[in-house]
């Protein structure tokens, strides 16, 4: 009993605090946290917008979507793309993986059957300014766009308007530029194969 | 900080010269070194990062400040990390909320206000020892101060690393910014001869 | 094959690719502090990946099985820092009881622990990262306090021979100590890019 008492003694404000801090942190994140989940909607279609025109709504795919990235299995949200109810214009996605410093972030945009990418978008990235930062200027990303999902492949140089799997580097950030080619076509590819299985796009063959 | 006498007014000019100057947690004290080298590759990181600390040492300061009566000695540190990272986890949701842009380029390094030595330097010098205005005063003196030094800081990194200030670009289109401005070793090179400039000025001067 | 692979690979990325003092900033006040002499550096580069290897566990567990997916996600800052002071105290009581010898090599050190950013920086990471097993955990926290203890060592190893140089006045002590960190930085950029 003495114990406990001494026990009580010795921490009561600590008990008391512990308890308001959290009240306060409840009632923040309370008030707050409708208004965070909408910036992460937001931002994620408000790129993805950009990248697929004509489009009005952007509807979660249901199904669990599971791929491998960088050895280990990861949940990706696939959204589909509607200019009206019913009516597929595209898929988004978001898709990760490690760059030059750290990883990078990409939303990346599909055509309604899956098979030419319609861009990307960075969502994230902590790449050197100047140098592997570039990845977001245009004339880096309109390469992707048309190219084939599947296999994409990094070249030094070449023609980098025609629509085709190559994708010339940045020179100066070739890591960097490979790194988001691998990430694009790794995810796109392992994406649409989960999609076929579950059924929600055509195989290719009876179309 | 002793009450030799000296009128409140006194004290309350000395402690904000401190904060600002002759105590600069930066500068003087050496404190706080991980936000104040990973956030200043520019100055709008710089600035929000600089808020996020006032905002946390003020209130920190506050609550420690009218608590200091009740503390037990041996549970102090634990009520200090407590209390400040409450604050922190608040300022982290309103920087989520309303600048989620920041908020995201910013990542750990918010929570990680927690162990920033700063606040609970101050906590233990001066807002467990005096009473609320001194500890408010503090708060933001030293606050400010921080926050104006990792300002003075990005602006010759932002400048030097790729020609603006505040995305506004000031140098002249034939200026080739130093991409390694950006970088680690930026942020180590800047922040030593900087230190080794004021030492230089203040040694002068002494 | 593949996990041991990707243990590897993740031990040597955290080590020296993303070696937490030079990449990220992270334990630069106690990197500053006690990088004096090499013999004190080793005993503080122990002392953190002792401290790091648990509380990055700790947290990790405490992570997965109480706090993702739950309402409780907001409290993540408290409760990872409580752990952090805790694994703390506990070495420190654990040591004094039973390695007295120890702790007086440790003494001063373990206090000033709780304040390393690296430990609650690292802790941070692994949850941004998404890692999700508990091995893989263990092995980057482990290969955090590994990378940190060399970068300390190799400062600590640099600043004796740094007495013997003339320094101008100004520079003496934190600055010069900086500058040599800017330097070394950049030599350890050399490895990013090395692991995908």
């Amino acid at each position: 009993m003495f114990r406990l008492k001494h026990f009580l003694e010795q921490s009561w404000l600590l008990i008391v605090s512990s308890f308001l801090f959290g009240l306060l942190i409840a009632v923040t994140n309370a008030a707050l946290s409708p208004r965070i989940e909408q910036n992460r909607i937001n931002k994620l279609n408000d790129r993805a917008r950009a990248l697929l025109p004509g489009v009005e709504r952007f509807m979660p795919v249901e199904a669990e979507i599971v791929i491998k990235s960088g050895g280990r299995a990861e949940r990706i949200d696939v959204y589909k793309a509607e200019s009206k109810p019913g009516e597929c214009v595209g898929w988004t996605f978001s898709a990760s993986g490690p760059g030059f410093i750290d990883k990078i972030e990409l939303v990346v945009a599909v055509d309604g059957n899956f098979e030419k990418l319609a861009g990307f978008d960075v969502l994230a990235s902590s790449e050197t300014a100047r140098v592997g930062d570039q990845i977001k200027e245009p004339f880096f990303r309109e390469q992707f766009v048309g190219a084939p999902v599947g296999d994409l492949i990094a070249v030094r140089s070449g023609d980098t308007s025609a629509k085709d799997e190559k994708i010339v580097t940045i020179s100066g950030a070739t890591i960097t530029s490979e790194a988001v080619v691998e990430i694009i076509s790794s995810s796109a590819k392992q994406i649409k194969k989960e999609l076929q299985k579950k059924g929600l796009i055509g195989d290719g063959e009876n179309r | 900080m002793a009450k030799t006498g000296k009128d409140k007014a006194g004290i309350y000019r000395q402690t904000l010269l401190d904060g600002l100057w002759r105590e600069n947690p930066v500068f003087r004290l050496l404190l706080g070194m991980c936000p104040t080298l990973a956030v200043t590759a520019a100055v709008r990181p710089a600035l929000t990062m600089g808020a996020c600390v006032i905002f946390v040492l003020l209130c920190s300061n506050i609550v420690i400040t009218l608590m200091r009566d009740l503390l037990k000695p041996h549970l102090r540190i634990l009520m200090f990390t407590l209390t400040i990272a409450t604050f922190v986890t608040i300022a982290d949701l309103f920087l989520k909320a309303f600048q989620p842009e920041m908020s995201e380029k910013l990542g750990p390094y918010v929570p990680l206000i927690i162990v920033n030595c700063i606040i609970i330097c101050r906590a233990e010098v001066c807002a467990s020892k005096n009473a609320i205005a001194v500890s408010v005063i503090d708060a933001l003196a030293m606050g400010v101060g921080f926050t104006v030094t990792l300002c003075v800081l990005a602006a010759v990194r932002e400048l030097l690393g790729s020609g603006t200030i505040l995305d506004a670009r000031v140098m002249p289109r034939a200026f080739v910014p130093w991409a390694a401005m950006g970088m680690p070793v930026g942020a180590f090179l800047t922040l030593g001869l900087l230190l080794g400039m004021v030492n230089y000025l203040t040694g002068r001067k002494a | 094959m593949d996990t041991l692979q990707t243990l590897t690979v993740g031990f040597i990325a955290i080590v020296v690719v993303k070696n937490l003092v030079f990449t990220k900033f992270l334990g630069i006040c106690p990197y500053l502090g006690v990088s004096g002499r090499i013999d004190m550096a080793f005993g503080m580069g122990l002392a953190v990946t002792f401290v790091i290897t648990l509380s990055g566990t700790m947290t990790w567990l405490i992570d997965h099985l109480l706090l993702i997916g739950t309402p409780l996600e907001v409290t993540r800052y408290v409760c990872f820092i409580l752990v952090v002071a805790g694994a703390v105290q506990l070495v420190e009581m654990y040591l004094r009881k039973f390695f007295p010898s120890l702790y007086e090599s440790f003494g001063i050190f373990l206090p000033l622990i709780t304040t390393n950013c690296a430990i609650l920086g690292l802790c941070l990471f692994l949850n941004l990262w998404r890692v999700n097993s508990l091995l893989e955990a263990v092995v980057l926290s482990f290969g955090a306090g590994i990378g940190f203890t060399m970068a300390i060592c190799v400062m600590a190893g640099i600043r004796e021979n740094l007495k013997l140089a003339d320094v101008p006045a100004c520079l003496k002590g934190a600055p010069i100590t900086l500058i040599t960190a800017g330097i070394l930085a950049m030599a350890f950029m050399g490895f990013s890019g090395m692991i995908r």
